[in-house]
């Protein structure tokens, strides 16, 4: 039994070391001097720790403004794909309809949307409905491509809470709404939170819509323009991208750690248990 | 006044009885002189610029607005600074679009391609008024499509060898080479012990351009009415074949190109005797290293022989002006004064670049390494005049062909594979 | 969408009877409250129509049209019937694409649940505190945003100043002194596939963690008294317990992986040599680099077919199954 136990560690602690590397390396690629970057034989950390790169990603136009952009149409779609979603898979979850069946395919297919390829037909639709430079479409755009499967994912969170607690709320005499909101949505709060990193990471990552939807207004862009600004007509300041990168990773990493305390390792086994 | 004016206009919008667009004819005969323009044809105040990120400094475009704001106090400047990630596809919705940003830079190569998408403002009857006769070719030409006149000629560079004087002296070299087998030579010296003779990157298809050039070839050529790549001719070859050689005395990476890592990070530290650059890279070595200070010298890349410097890719921007703005009158005043003489004079000192007109190529002369690249700009050349050159460049087809040839695959094979498809991308039509 | 992923899309569960609401065949006709389901799935259903079926209906209009950026910029697109299907599925470049892409795909998916699978039976065995640690790294890369992740492995693999090279170089290997990874179509291919294992691997692993953990310790135990080996138990009890949860996760990996764009656009721009072209990247240079907006949404269309092709097995079942429980 030991030597397996061993082996077992050891190999845990390679697949470790691999898979948090290149995090770690833009760690300590963004406090490394440019000089220190640039060297023939890396060195694993910092020498000489700086936080320059952090200051020229900070000080690089309209990083507040984007940040705040960034945040407010991320939230915004996730709310509302949370709230959309949650309706539908009530639907989906506890009642039975005709016509059931082929929404939850199509929620499925839906998922297999081609979004590179609705750039263009989508800027079209923006500007003949005169809605370039609106943060509203980009929250739109967002909110749908994070539905399916936040759909997807609800049901299945909805469908692991057990009928039975919701039927004794019921005969308690609570109103069908209010046994939903006193006695299933605590329940599914763990569910809710975990699908809404979902959306989260998803809206906080785009970049092609965002391009060509947002045009004159600039103060309306979003905080991937802004990580893809360190790059001049003489090359990319690797420096100054890998401290962007890293700030940019930063509140999805927190969000995560927030959910992970808050809801520990039963946030993701709670949701199988079926 | 300006309360004035804007009550002014709004009387002859209503007047009008109609969106008060398009009376450019009013404009010309205000009364005020051309700074009143954008008022007088009821135009809003607000004027959008694109300007790429790099080509000017925040001190000298904050300079401009000022200025240019206190003396036309109707108008107000809005200067977006652009990043260049995704720059051709925000570029190509803003002439989409129905509310487009007034006036935008775009490289020289890319003014064809937007040319003929219909979305660019026609400006040939302004040229005369933007002295367009003093131009450099290098600029006016690419904004010139079937004779019209889409981009202005805004600011020139070309690149020029960027030496370290210290390596230079340690390997006994006292002066420039003059022809490209001096070169050769006096790089093979350099790239001794841990320095490098020069840091080349696999894909710098700018310096390709200039050694094929030299070899009397090209990338394409017209024949007729279509567009046939020209990389597999003897004469291409041979300039690549020469990249080759010069780019194996040194340890530039075969699969990148200048920009990642930035070769002037690379210079800076001390152990790359040569790079090809514009003389504007030298100001970025000395940010990662102030101690190159002084260090730090230039000269023509060389040629074929020592009567004529090497041919060089005469890289810029023009400026146009979107169908889809809606204060043409206004964006040509902020046009005018970009491509004017004193906004001219500053750039080029400002940021080491050629002024767009060879009347100003004086003030280049104060500076060792923009001396060097007006040597250079002698023989500076564009890429081919087709709208369909932008997609060459973006397919990225030159640099994978390079990159194949200098790991070793077959250059013959390789150049036919890569002429194909720069035929068949140059003549799709658009 | 080739973005990111979630915890936990979970294993189909029979939805519950709630007494009293007895006879609930589908159109029963009882009233209002029939109207119900069909009033809460109303918004996502709106949702749906307008910001995606209308934009895909766009999308198949243009595939009929000659649609260039003289069209986009003027308007006045031209109908022209089937000739973009024509013109692409006559190049022979199309069907190598496809071929590609399902390559792509293949070894891909095969990596990811291969990988997944043990290190989510490596989870279930390891004590507390290494688990934890492991779960917490699989968090953080998976927390980690493509493009951040995507510009440190361009880094990584960089061939003069990479950490790759020089540490290959260091435990010597010495043929990877300045190896040119992004220069030669497999090791471009093989660097890509590596990324995306890499930042898919958490979620599939920590989703088939979580469904291990719901198989009670009894099955197992009976399982090794009858004297059955860790693979017989493998392959006799967990995987056909788990089948529904890896055939979803299976299902949602090759969408992903499938669409997957940014990465590839990023790092190789589909090269070299169209090594890493798979049917995204092909589409997207058509429309966007060639600004043939018409071909590149036939482009389009057809992946959105190939890829109901090969997943209509799955959405027959799911239908199957849907229906089977109402």
């Amino acid at each position: 039994m030991r030597p397996r136990r061993v082996v077992l560690n050891v190999a845990a602690a390679a697949v470790l070391a691999v898979m948090i590397f290149p995090v770690y390396w833009m760690f300590a690629t963004a406090f490394k001097p440019t000089a220190e970057i640039q060297s023939e034989t890396p060195g694993l950390w910092p020498a000489h720790p700086t936080l320059e790169h952090f200051a020229t990603a900070v000080g690089a136009d309209g990083f507040w403004t984007f940040w705040r952009n960034s945040l407010a149409v991320t939230g915004a779609a996730v709310l509302l794909a949370l709230v959309v979603a949650l309706l539908s898979a009530f639907a989906v979850a506890r009642m039975r309809w005709r016509g059931r069946g082929p929404f939850i395919v199509m929620v499925f297919a839906a998922q297999m949307a081609p979004w590179e390829a609705l750039l263009v037909p989508m800027f079209v639709i923006a500007r003949d409905a005169e809605l370039l430079d609106s943060l509203a479409m980009l929250t739109g755009v967002y909110f749908m491509v994070t539905l399916p499967f936040t759909i997807v994912t609800l049901r299945g969170f909805l469908a692991a809470v057990p009928a039975e607690v919701e039927e004794a709320a019921l005969v308690d005499g609570c109103t069908r709404f209010a046994a939903f909101r006193r006695v299933i949505f605590p329940l599914l709060a763990p569910g809710l939170m975990a699908t809404s990193l979902f959306g989260f990471i998803t809206a906080w990552n785009e970049f092609a819509f965002v391009n060509v939807l947002i045009i004159k207004d600039q103060d309306k862009r979003t905080l991937p323009v802004w990580l893809s600004s360190f790059r001049d007509v003489f090359g990319t300041d690797w420096g100054a991208t890998m401290a962007a990168a890293t700030l940019f990773a930063l509140p999805v990493l927190v969000l995560f750690l927030f959910l992970q305390r808050r809801v520990g390792a039963g946030m993701i086994s709670g949701a199988v248990k079926g | 006044m300006r309360n004035r004016l804007l009550a002014a206009s709004a009387v002859l919008a209503l007047a009008a009885g109609a969106g008060a667009c398009g009376s450019g004819a009013d404009s010309g005969s205000g009364s005020g002189g051309a700074p009143a323009t954008g008022a007088a044809s009821g135009a809003p105040a607000k004027l959008t610029v694109w300007i790429m990120d790099g080509s000017v400094t925040d001190e000298l475009i904050k300079q401009f607005e000022t200025d240019y704001e206190a003396a036309r106090p109707n108008v107000d400047l809005d200067i977006q600074i652009q990043a260049w990630d995704g720059i051709g596809e925000r570029v190509t919705a803003a002439l989409a679009s129905t509310d487009a940003p007034d006036v935008i830079e775009v490289g020289n190569t890319q003014v064809a391609q937007y040319a003929a998408s219909g979305g660019v403002r026609d400006l040939t009857d302004k040229v005369a008024d933007l002295g367009g006769a003093d131009w450099i070719p290098g600029l006016a030409q690419p904004g010139n499509i079937d004779g019209r006149q889409y981009g202005i000629p805004w600011y020139a560079a070309n690149r020029v060898v960027v030496y370290n004087k210290d390596l230079f002296a340690e390997a006994g070299i006292t002066a420039p080479p003059t022809t490209r087998d001096e070169w050769l030579e006096i790089t093979a010296r350099l790239n001794k012990g841990g320095n490098q003779g020069i840091y080349l990157t696999g894909q710098t298809w700018y310096a390709l351009a200039g050694f094929i050039w030299d070899e009397g070839g090209d990338f394409a050529v017209k024949e007729g009415d279509r567009w046939k790549g020209a990389l597999d001719t003897p004469q291409a070859m041979a300039g690549m074949d020469f990249y080759k050689r010069l780019q194996a005395l040194g340890k530039g990476p075969k699969d990148a190109d200048e920009a990642n890592p930035p070769q002037h990070e690379v210079f800076a530290q001390g152990k790359v005797a040569q790079m090809i650059n514009v003389p504007g890279g030298a100001a970025r070595v000395l940010e990662v290293e102030p101690d190159m200070k002084g260090k730090i010298g230039f000269f023509p890349i060389p040629g074929k022989t020592a009567d004529k410097p090497g041919a060089v890719f005469t890289g810029g921007s023009d400026l146009i002006i979107p169908e889809a703005s809606k204060n043409h009158d206004a964006a040509y005043e902020v046009v005018k004064a970009l491509a004017g003489e004193k906004f001219q004079t500053d750039l080029a000192k400002a940021m080491n670049f050629v002024p767009n007109r060879t009347s100003l190529a004086h003030v280049l002369d104060a500076d060792e390494g923009t001396a060097a690249m007006a040597k250079g700009a002698s023989n500076g050349r564009a890429t081919p005049n087709t709208p369909n050159w932008a997609a060459v460049e973006a397919t990225t087809v030159i640099k994978q062909y390079m990159t194949a040839v200098l790991t070793g695959k077959d250059p013959a094979a390789e150049a036919r594979k890569a002429s194909e498809i720069i035929t068949e991308t140059l003549n799709s039509g658009s | 969408m080739a973005v990111a992923q979630t915890p936990a899309p979970p294993r189909e569960r029979r939805a519950p009877r709630l007494p009293g609401r007895a006879p609930r065949r589908p159109g029963d006709p009882r009233g209002p409250r029939r109207l119900w389901p069909y009033l809460l799935i109303a918004p996502a259903v709106a949702g749906g129509v307008l910001l995606l079926l209308y934009p895909m209906l766009r999308a198949a209009v243009i595939s009929f049209q000659r649609f260039r950026m003289g069209e986009l910029v003027r308007g006045g697109a031209a109908f022209i019937g089937l000739d973009n299907y024509r013109e692409l599925l006559a190049a022979e470049e199309f069907w190598a694409v496809v071929a590609r892409t399902f390559a792509w795909t293949g070894i891909n998916v095969v990596l990811i649940m291969g990988i997944s699978t043990a290190v989510a039976l490596m989870l279930l065995r390891l004590g507390r505190r290494m688990r934890v640690a492991l779960m917490s790294v699989l968090a953080l890369v998976w927390a980690t945003p493509v493009i951040a992740a995507t510009t440190i492995f361009q880094w990584l693999f960089q061939s003069e100043l990479g950490v790759v090279n020089w540490a290959l170089t260091s435990l010597g290997f010495d043929s990877f002194r300045g190896y040119s990874w992004f220069a030669d179509g497999t090791a471009m291919f093989g660097v890509l596939v590596v990324l995306v294992v890499w930042q898919s691997v958490p979620f599939a692993a920590l989703t088939l963690y979580a469904g291990l953990t719901t198989i009670p310790a009894e099955l197992y135990e009976s399982a090794r008294i009858d004297g059955g080996t860790g693979r017989q138990v493998f392959t006799k009890v967990t995987f056909p317990i788990l089948r529904p949860l890896f055939a979803l996760v299976t299902s949602l990996e090759i969408i992903w992986v499938f669409k997957c764009f940014p990465q590839i656009w990023v790092l190789s721009q589909g090269g070299p040599d169209d090594a890493t072209t798979t049917l995204p990247v092909y589409a997207f240079k058509i429309a966007r680099v060639l600004h043939r907006y018409d071909l590149g949404s036939a482009v389009a269309m057809l992946t959105v077919v190939i890829l109901a092709v090969a997943l209509v097995g799955n959405l027959r079942r799911m239908l199957r199954q849907e229906g089977a429980e109402s």
